[in-house]
């Protein structure tokens, strides 16, 4: 069997497992990048360069040291330096001389040279698509359920047992018809778990850099920590989402980004690359929305999002709203950032408590 | 300030030509980074926190200040993704109270010319005393490329080449203490030149970093003797491209080396990365 290594990107990445299967060869994956890959990333890579690269090109050595031929990176249009990761890692893989293969996207007429290389029939191509897209349904109404239970539960670690076990299930998951049992039952699974419907968790937004929004070993656990400190988290990646916008735009011109670009208007006049743009506009209207805080996450150094940063500041000024920031590098550990996490989680908590004077939506303008 | 050097001249001739009195803030100086790294956000790059201090210099003695949106200088290029937000971060923070006025540079939607004449029609000026600003800009940046290259074609070989981004090797702190260095020993350095003509499309679409690859790739080691490049702590697009040049570099047999700059930077650090490396080139003859 062959097998082809496929970047992390968190749970979704069973999701894209499957579309691997479109080739009829296997995936190499994980929904997280091991400590012992990001070791290896750090060690190869160029030290200034940012860790979502290092995470990805540690991730492939792994795989070749596991005896996988083939690669998979995504290729970015935007302005940031992930256009250029496949690029780099190509380049750092051969110099290590690795004998891993790396694939991307792009086209030279009418065939992508991936599909060209294997070459599957129509059929074994499209119909593990279909049921990819079906999967990335699945895995965002998942998210969002974990994200509102996780909040409430009574006894901690319910929601991310029932979640794994979910997950597990999800990847095993061979057909269509399974993949739609799947997707009945996850509310009546989460239904199950007793919650404190008493209860009034934090709502808070969490934007930022896509690898360390979804990659749990990048962002040390965020969403888990933050959950069981009863904090009801919005994660503004949901792949599902993000891919609807990207069909919308091709067939249907209705363009999300524009929107978004409205809402920001007033602070953010381009749309900078990354998603440095939705970082600002998810910030204005949670703030609107009446969340009590946001949280920013992005790796040291992210061109986009760190250069947006004075904008967010000023945002949260304008607004009376708590925005954390939060960048990671290498040395990043675990208990660091819990900490942080849990006295922002704190101070709120006590905001909300002391009812400080906030612009109802409407007002602040 | 990140863009000023790039087009020579041409914003001074522009804006006094149309009756104002152009501003230009001073050249950076230890001073200037120590304002920089207190006021600025800690993440930047140094440029971009130089940009800052810069901006605050300006703001108070002036009744508008100029920060172009950079998005690119070269047509079907771009530009680094961190001068997208610059006139909006520049009204967020350190420009607050002060006009911003701002224009975006898009070589790739339209020429220079037409987005000086939008600039004009931004502040209010008929098109009749535009135009005449527009020829006399472009007629001043033209003789300010032409003095370098001037300066170029004169130097001996072989010689050393300096690669950088253009607010890099021009600015006064970062690449400053390096130029006077190779100067007292007597070496010839030339300053890459982003004026001439536009670069082969490779898969870099950065501008800036095109021009280099491009200048590299066409490198002969008979003209040349080593090359240096400056780049400054936390810089997105040369944490990329820094092992591509090297390669390059490399494969045409000329030395390369590369310094970093941060805002401790030290001239005793500088002087002995340099000779050393100028020495170890001397001795291999």
């Amino acid at each position: 069997m062959t097998y082809m290594a496929i970047p992390n990107i968190g749970n979704y990445t069973i999701a894209l497992a499957t579309a691997v299967e479109s080739l009829g060869i296997k995936a190499w994956a994980s929904t997280a990048t091991t400590p012992e890959a990001l070791k290896l990333g750090i060690g190869a890579a160029p030290e200034t360069v940012c860790l979502p690269l290092k995470a990805h090109l540690g991730h492939f050595i792994e795989a070749d040291r596991a005896g996988v031929e083939y690669a998979f990176m995504v290729n970015s249009v935007g302005t940031c330096r992930l256009r250029y990761y496949r690029h780099m890692i190509g380049h750092i893989l051969k110099d290590l001389g690795l004998k891993i293969k790396i694939f991307g996207l792009g086209f030279d007429g009418f065939k992508p040279p991936i599909v060209r290389h294997f070459d599957p029939g129509p059929i074994t191509f499209l119909k593990p698509l279909f049921h990819t897209a079906l999967k990335i349904k699945v895995i965002d109404k998942l998210e969002v359920a974990a994200w509102r239970t996780r909040a409430i539960e009574i006894t901690h670690g319910d929601t991310t047992l029932l979640m794994n076990k979910l997950l597990v299930e999800l990847s095993e998951s061979k057909t269509m018809a399974r993949t739609r049992a799947i997707r009945k039952k996850v509310a009546g699974c989460f239904a199950e778990i007793p919650v404190d419907k008493e209860k009034k968790p934090l709502k808070v937004g969490l934007v930022g850099e896509i690898s360390f929004l979804r990659d749990k070993c990048l962002n040390k656990n965020i969403e888990y920590i933050l959950g069981s400190q009863g904090v009801e988290l919005r994660n503004f990646f949901l792949l599902g989402e993000e891919l609807k916008n990207i069909t919308r735009i091709v067939f249907l011109n209705q363009n999300k980004r524009k929107y978004l670009s409205k809402v920001a208007d007033r602070y953010l006049q381009c749309t900078v690359g990354g998603h440095a743009l939705d970082s600002v506009a998810h910030s204005i209207h949670c703030a609107d929305e009446g969340y009590d805080g946001m949280i920013h996450v992005c790796p040291s150094g992210c061109m986009p999002e760190v250069s947006v940063r004075p904008i967010l500041k000023r945002v949260s000024k304008d607004k009376d709203f708590p925005i954390l920031e939060m960048s990671y590098d290498e040395h990043t550990c675990g208990g660091g950032i819990a900490t942080r996490l849990e006295a922002f989680a704190d101070v709120l908590m006590e905001r909300r408590k002391k009812q400080l004077p906030r612009p109802s939506r409407g007002e602040g303008n | 300030m990140f863009f000023y050097y790039i087009y020579p001249d041409l914003w001074e001739a522009f804006f006094s030509e149309l009756g104002m009195e152009p501003v230009v803030s001073g050249p950076s100086t230890k001073k200037t980074v120590e304002k920089a790294s207190q006021i600025s956000e800690t993440e930047h790059c140094l440029p971009n926190k130089l940009f800052d201090a810069h901006l605050a210099e300006l703001v108070g003695k002036v009744d508008m200040v100029f920060v172009p949106r950079v998005l690119s200088t070269i047509k079907n290029h771009l530009s680094c993704p961190k001068f997208g937000p610059l006139p909006d971060a520049a009204r967020a923070d350190i420009a607050r109270g002060t006009e911003v006025l701002s224009i975006d540079l898009d070589e790739t939607r339209r020429p220079l010319s037409k987005t000086l004449l939008l600039l004009g029609k931004k502040l209010n000026i008929q098109k009749s005393k535009t135009l005449p600003a527009i020829k006399s800009a472009f007629s001043a940046m033209e003789s300010a490329n032409k003095k370098m290259v001037m300066l170029n074609k004169k130097k001996g070989k072989p010689r050393f080449l300096l690669i950088g981004h253009p607010y890099i090797i021009h600015d006064n702190f970062i690449a400053g203490p390096i130029l006077s260095k190779l100067e007292n020993m007597g070496v010839e350095v030339e300053l890459i030149s982003f004026a001439d003509d536009t670069p082969a499309t490779s898969y870099i679409l950065w501008g800036t970093a095109n021009k280099i690859y491009h200048k590299l790739n066409t490198l002969s080691s008979e003209d040349y003797e080593g090359v240096i490049q400056i780049t400054v702590f936390n810089c997105g697009c040369d944490s990329m491209m820094i092992d591509t040049y090297r390669q390059l570099v490399k494969d045409k047999n000329v030395a390369y080396m590369y310094l970093m700059v941060d805002e401790h930077l030290a001239q005793a650090g500088v002087d002995t990365r340099i000779e050393a490396f100028i020495d170890s080139l001397r001795w291999r003859k």
